[in-house]
């Protein structure tokens, strides 16, 4: 079920009723409602696998139960070991195994070898990296006692399928999002209004902006091999607010249901292109995938405490890995490659964790140097978008070839410019209404709160008219279900 | 949790008036290109608003041509009443048997056609229809049957398009609207039949291609079928011709000509006839009017001589 679709707008107003009418004096019954909302939620897609989150689900509590009980550390260890490889084992094959065959038959036929082989065609699991890295944080948090087992197999079922996160994020902790399910939730007036807040921005983000970006940016992309320069850079800005809008709006809906269902799960974008440098940006893209990937793999491979080099190891893991978490092409390898090399020299200098403080703290726009670092930052990240968008390496290099050429100062030529023009003054006015609230959680969630009710809510009634008159009208799905 | 859905109620209701209002000033201001879900094409190309007009005062005909584009360009009632049968070409652009439906319920009473000649295109069976119903609302008052062709095709264009007709009619800023009979290349002939100027075509290489049909529209077929003969009126289903190029890139025509078989009388012209693609008509699609002349006749003939029927 997607988000930005009519089956979604019926189920929601179900289950918030259901949850707050019939089954708002018990926990349980809380709980029992979240897993079948979830279970159906995500059957709407393909009910067989809902088999893998069962099996996620329960080799996890299993596990957390058992390491709850155990005190040898080998066998604590090997219980560790048991959720991981049956979570990445399930992962890799569903998302990998493809890849690694692929490449292979390839790396055979450099040797002179032909290889026959036969296409596996394996469904990726919408949602599979998602749950498998919220899982796996359950059971790494328990093993390092962390968080203490969960006893409650509803709660824990809640947790692992919730469905306004379970297919795109953002990636819980458990140490976060479990104990919540341990508390029955009351209604809050004030948390349920942010929430409706936030999913309308989230609404408009990916139905205005990501869907309309994509029309163009799609169009450029696929006929990257016959269109100059200045357009191809177009093309890359275009998919720069895309993946922004299309990820982004994602999480805030996702973020926004749960808030109507009591729940607070934690920011996932903090505004990402206004990023003074490239270690900021990735504080504030993905947020919970780059920390998880900081505290479960950065910082036990030794993190930047054991010397230069090791950090510089670890950094390119890091980055590395995020870029094949994406999928299964080394298109998202490089894109991870290219961010750990714009990473480096900051790293090198000391200067990782130099923009720590609020963009253009208590101004209204940004100081020469700042608004520079922003410029020079958004730059980085929209070239590295290109390959993250290429179909392959080959389309990426040639991207690359056309854009560096001398055409790249010549007027942007494609069809669709009116078009484009259009999603141009919506993008304007998102960056706009996304820097008044730089400092809150999301756009909307300040902006107008010291208006009369009356504007205030003529604003959002504006939002919702500019989602209807801009809306791309087929159903496209999200992005990052892909991953 | 009161509060919440008080609020809730009033913000929906506020939110319902403000989006009236901001979809006239859009429509009323905006170019389109600002407004690309509110499309509104009064008297736009396929002369739809004199058609649906003069269908209004229509009070009685033999026969009654509904279809897509290949029929309000496909068949002239003129040559029909030489032969001394009085008829009215009810086709619209893009018209797919959703909107079909509701126009033969709007309209059968009145006129009570002698026979239904109903223009079947296999694209018209892939499409949502969302096109034809903007088409018909804009062109159309605002009655229950402009509601059902926004109900019937329920999408964000349908509905703008719906709620701001319906708006400048309630204002009556449509009342003195008049369409040119002539407009660039087309000339409207009463009796709804657009004839179009140009007369040779030089042909297009046309990529092999397959129908992609949905289950909907074949419902709403299925149901034109049965109201019909329930009323016992005559339905005769014609596949119009098109030109060879385009009619041969298609793999599944033979599949689409069995369903509509089963359905009732059939003729499909692009097997009935042979016409010239470059003498005949004036685009992939549309016959040119020696190709009318020559294709209305043959259809003539098969009504007039049921023997001769394929």
């Amino acid at each position: 079920m997607l988000f930005n679709s009519i089956d979604f707008a019926v189920f929601l107003p179900l289950v918030f009723i259901a949850y707050w009418f019939l089954t708002q004096h018990s926990l349980t019954d809380q709980n029992g409602l979240i897993v079948i909302s979830s279970y159906i939620f995500y059957g709407w897609w393909d009910w067989r696998f809902l088999v893998l989150i069962l099996f996620s689900t329960g080799v996890d509590y299993f596990v957390g139960r058992q390491l709850g009980r155990e005190s040898v550390p080998l066998r604590r260890k090997a219980l560790l070991w048991m959720s991981i490889l049956a979570n990445l084992g399930l992962f890799f094959f569903f998302k990998y195994s493809q890849f690694f065959i692929d490449n292979f038959v390839e790396a055979f036929r450099l040797f002179g070898n032909k290889l026959e082989t036969s296409s596996l065609e394996i469904i990726l699991p919408v949602g599979i990296s998602f749950y498998t890295f919220q899982t796996l944080s359950y059971t790494i948090d328990v093993y390092r006692k962390k968080l203490e087992p969960t006893r409650d197999f509803i709660a824990f079922s809640a947790f692992v399928s919730f469905f306004p996160q379970l297919v795109a994020g953002p990636i819980e902790r458990a140490s976060n999002l479990l104990p919540q399910f341990h508390r029955k939730r009351t209604f809050e007036y004030t948390k349920a209004v942010d929430g409706m807040r936030q999913i309308l921005w989230g609404l408009f983000k990916k139905m205005v902006i990501a869907d309309n970006c994509a029309e163009t940016a799609n169009y450029i992309f696929e006929h990257s091999d016959q269109l100059g320069g200045s357009t191809l850079a177009l093309g890359a800005l275009f998919f720069a607010f895309q993946i922004y809008g299309d990820f982004s709006g994602y999480s805030d809906i996702a973020i926004g249901t749960s808030r109507l269902f009591g729940f607070d799960l934690k920011q996932n974008f903090a505004f990402p292109y206004f990023s003074r440098d490239i270690a900021e940006f990735w504080r504030r893209w993905h947020i919970s995938l780059s920390t998880w990937f900081r505290d479960y793999l950065y910082i036990p491979l030794g993190g930047s405490r054991e010397g230069r080099l090791i950090s510089v190891r670890n950094t390119f893991i890091i980055f590395l890995v995020s870029g094949f978490w994406h999928g299964d092409n080394w298109t998202f390898i490089l894109w991870g490659a290219l961010h750990a090399i714009f990473f480096l020299p900051l790293l090198l200098l000391g200067k990782n964790r130099k923009n720590l403080d609020s963009i253009a703290h208590q101004k209204s726009i940004p100081g020469f140097g700042e608004f520079l670092g922003i410029l020079s930052t958004f730059a980085l990240v929209v070239l590295a978008w290109i390959f993250f968008r290429a179909e392959n390496l080959g389309h990426a290099i040639q991207y690359f070839q056309g854009l560096f050429s001398s055409s790249l100062f010549s007027i942007p030529v494609f069809e669709g410019k009116g078009v484009a023009l259009v999603t141009m003054i919506l993008v304007l006015f998102l960056i706009l209404i996304e820097w008044k609230g730089r400092s809150a959680k999301h756009g909307l969630e300040q902006l107008g709160l010291n208006w009369p009710r009356a504007l205030r809510w003529s604003f959002y009634s504006m939002i919702v008219f500019l989602i209807s008159l801009f809306m791309v009208t087929e159903e496209t799905p999200f992005i990052y279900f892909q991953f | 949790m009161r509060n919440f859905i008080l609020n809730l109620l009033k913000f929906s209701l506020l939110t319902a008036l403000l989006y009236l209002l901001f979809l006239f000033l859009s429509g009323q201001f905006l170019p389109a290109l600002f407004r690309p879900n509110l499309v509104y094409k009064k008297g736009a190309y396929g002369h739809s608003f004199s058609r649906l007009q003069e269908m209004d005062s229509l009070r009685e005909c033999d026969l009654l041509f509904l279809g897509s584009s290949h029929c309000y360009r496909g068949f002239d009632p003129r040559i029909f009443e030489r032969y001394g049968y009085s008829s009215f070409n009810l086709g619209s652009s893009s018209q797919s048997p959703k909107q079909t439906r509701i126009l033969l319920q709007k309209y059968l009473k009145q006129v009570r056609p002698k026979k239904v000649i109903y223009e079947v295109y296999p694209m018209t069976f892939c499409i949502d229809g969302v096109e034809a119903s903007i088409d018909l609302i804009s062109n159309s008052e605002t009655d229950k049957y402009a509601f059902d062709l926004f109900y019937e095709v329920p999408h964000v264009k349908t509905l703008n398009t719906y709620l701001y007709t319906s708006m400048r009619q309630v204002l009556g800023m449509d009342r003195n609207f008049s369409e040119p009979h002539d407009k660039p290349g087309d000339h409207y002939v009463p009796g709804g039949y657009v004839e179009h100027d140009l007369a040779t075509f030089e042909g297009t290489e046309v990529p092999r291609q397959q129908w992609h049909f949905k289950r909907e529209q074949f419902a709403a077929f299925g149901q034109i079928v049965r109201d019909l003969k329930e009323k016992n009126i005559e339905l005769i289903l014609v596949y119009a011709p098109i030109s060879k190029e385009l009619y041969q890139s298609y793999s599944n025509q033979q599949a689409f000509d069995q369903g509509i078989r089963s359905c009732g009388t059939y003729w499909n012209f692009n097997e009935i006839m042979s016409l010239d693609d470059h003498k005949h008509f004036y685009d992939d699609d549309h016959l040119n009017q020696q190709g009318v002349t020559l294709f209305n006749e043959k259809l003539i003939e098969l009504l007039n001589h049921p023997s001769t029927q394929p």
